[in-house]
């Protein structure tokens, strides 16, 4: 495919969360992820696909900050966070969940869940002994929003089990709720539904357009296409470290280009 | 005494196997009252290896802060210890090279800002990178700070050692060795107690979940670092705390001990007893030691004499086939962790923190029962 093919992402947005502007990485000689620039709008869940090796986990890994970026910036909420820490940029609004989540080990559901809300007083020492009341309050809080949310997610019968009992998907569902409790601006899911049976697949689905109806913005990385099809408006399609484009469902679905970049470069 | 044994059984003991342990343990501890009746072992013998049975157990908290909490990876123990086993020496012996007598107080407290600054300074560099850099750097620090001690002899004496350190709390109407003994138990307390506090919490949670998988803890915001730091320092203080109460019990010091067996002693009591259990590294302590210092009167018994087999020497030995037996019938060590990392004062009524409740467990299984983790 020729240069001219890659239209890039629409920059045009109103009310943007995150953005993107000029991100570079290359490995050694392989540029990962390409000069790419890209906006996500206050309240939309858009989609990221691609085919494999398309760069899509690498441009996770640059705006959640595990990766060090070789130019370009990352705004969140317009404020530019492309020197902070993974943590601090986590601070800001800006979460992510992982591909392969691993499982926490020696915890059980209710603790891994109660990591999430922060930051804790609970989480400085001096707290713990000087005003243990708010401590106990803060925790008391905590572990009822913890208990309603798995019970909404209508998995709070696994609130006891060793974490690491889990299923795949009761996996992933855990780390949404969790990262959900961070209270984030923006959540960045990465394939959230890989390896997930396809009736807890509808579930996180469903759960994931409720959260988008109360606000929650999402940016979903997704290989299972009539999932990302069903649930993202709009939708960016990453090939080789760049974007090609960004549409509707419909669009993309239609584009000439995002089929020869599934298929391969077939056409003449 | 009713009172005390279910003390015992509601907050220590968790299931049928546990119980089991600590029946051992107070067998035991009767076997060796028994023994001082009657005349068998020496009550100053006993005391001060009490003593130095709890000097190993502060180590093990300490390291278990580190290792078992937040799992980082230190292999100066002995550096740690050493740290604070000289700053008591140096500050409180009037025949140090410093020559200042002071009191113990000074020397315990020159252990802990000493050892706290060390471990900030070995901290920085390391604790940003993976793990595995921790425990490269900590091999070098233990080796640097033996080589001080041992050469730099205008400081610390060298390899003649210190003498001459003053015991602690000599106006007790008790005998020396029931003095430190005393010491130690209280030391222990107060370290277990504090430990106890900041694990089963928010803090806690964090370390745990650092342990498990750092990058999840940064993308939910928290600053893995600090929390990474806060762990190594407080091991390496209780570690010098210990060194600094070894220096009071022996009353002389020299760099012998600041070699690598110490810390791996260290670690394999940690193991045994269950990382990231404090109940855990006390027990685990107790049993190495035990062992330690059991198997040195081997030979002494007639039956074995018979064999005329020096069975002394294979100590190691002893420790190294306990390791492998526990390691292959109960992986997780003695007592391994039972407590969800939840604040208890939040626990209530409502469900939240079934852990308190699951002693009732009768067949030990832990599969059933609420917010046991493994």
């Amino acid at each position: 495919m020729n240069d001219d093919a890659y239209e890039g992402a629409r920059l045009d947005k109103s009310d943007v969360v995150l953005k993107t502007t000029g991100l570079e990485k290359a490995f050694g000689g392989l540029v990962a992820t390409d000069s790419v620039s890209i906006e996500v709008q206050r309240g939309t869940i858009t989609g990221m696909i691609g085919p494999n090796g398309a760069g899509k986990s690498t441009l996770f890994n640059l705006i959640s900050g595990f990766y060090e970026n070789d130019a370009g910036h990352v705004t969140v909420n317009g404020e530019d966070v492309t020197d902070l820490e993974p943590h601090e940029r986590a601070r800001k609004g800006l979460v992510r969940t992982f591909q392969t989540p691993r499982r926490l080990e020696g915890m059980s559901v209710r603790e891994a869940m109660l990591v999430g809300p922060g930051p804790q007083k609970g989480e400085s020492i001096f707290s713990l002994f000087f005003s243990g009341s708010d401590v106990t309050e803060e925790e008391r809080a905590n572990i009822e929003q913890t208990r309603e949310l798995l019970e909404r997610f209508e998995i709070g019968h696994l609130i006891d089990q060793p974490s690491t009992d889990l299923s795949g998907g009761q996996m992933k569902l855990v780390e949404l709720a969790r990262a959900f409790t961070t209270n984030p601006d923006i959540l960045l899911l990465d394939e959230p539904v890989a390896g997930v049976n396809p009736t807890l697949a509808n579930d996180i689905k469903r759960f994931i357009r409720e959260l988008n109806e109360e606000g929650q913005t999402f940016l979903i990385i997704e290989h299972d296409m009539p999932f990302i099809m069903d649930l993202a408006d709009p939708i960016i399609v990453l090939d080789q470290g760049k974007v090609l484009m960004e549409g509707s469902p419909d669009e993309v679905r239609s584009d000439d280009r995002v089929i020869e970049a599934y298929l391969g470069g077939a056409g003449p | 005494m009713s009172a005390v044994s279910s003390w015992v059984s509601e907050t220590l003991v968790r299931d049928a196997t546990e119980r089991r342990i600590f029946a051992t343990l107070g067998l035991i501890t009767v076997l060796l009252v028994v023994g001082v009746l009657t005349g068998v072992i020496g009550p100053r013998f006993l005391l001060f290896q009490i003593a130095l049975v709890g000097m190993y157990a502060l180590l093990s908290l300490g390291l278990n802060v580190q290792w078992g909490y937040a799992g980082l990876i230190n292999f100066s123990v002995a550096a740690f210890w050493g740290i604070g086993a000289y700053c008591a020496a140096l500050l409180t012996a009037p025949n140090s090279p410093l020559g200042l007598g002071l009191h113990p107080v000074f020397g315990f407290l020159a252990a802990i800002v000493v050892s706290a600054f060390i471990a900030v300074l070995i901290g920085i560099p390391t604790l940003r990178l993976r793990e595995d850099y921790l425990a490269i750097a900590s091999l070098g620090l233990a080796e640097v700070i033996r080589a001080i001690i041992l050469n730099e002899d205008q400081w610390t004496a060298g390899s003649s050692g210190i003498s001459g350190i003053p015991e602690l709390l000599s106006w007790l109407p008790l005998t020396d060795a029931a003095t430190t003994a005393a010491v130690v138990v209280f030391l222990i307390a107060v370290v277990y107690l504090f430990l106890r506090r900041v694990h089963r919490s928010p803090w806690g949670r964090v370390l745990r979940t650092i342990r498990s998988d750092e990058d999840l803890a940064k993308a939910l915001g928290k600053n893995t670092y600090q929390f990474k730091m806060q762990a190594f320092v407080i091991g390496s203080v209780i570690m010098a705390i210990a060194g600094a109460f070894y220096a009071h019990l022996n009353l002389y010091i020299d760099p012998s001990d600041l070699v690598p067996l110490t810390t791996f002693y260290i670690w394999i009591a940690v193991i045994l007893g269950g990382t990231g259990s404090n109940r855990g590294a006390v027990v685990g302590a107790a049993v190495v030691i035990a062992i330690r210092e059991g198997t040195r009167f081997l030979n002494d018994i007639g039956f074995i004499q018979t064999l005329g087999v020096d069975l002394a020497p294979l100590r190691l030995l002893f420790v190294g086939g306990l390791i492998i037996l526990i390691m292959r019938f109960r992986q997780d060590g003695l007592l391994p962790p039972k407590d969800e990392l939840i604040w208890p004062a939040a626990r209530d009524g409502s469900g939240a923190g079934g852990a308190s409740a699951s002693g009732a467990a009768p067949d030990g299984g832990t599969s059933s029962n609420g917010g046991d983790d493994r």
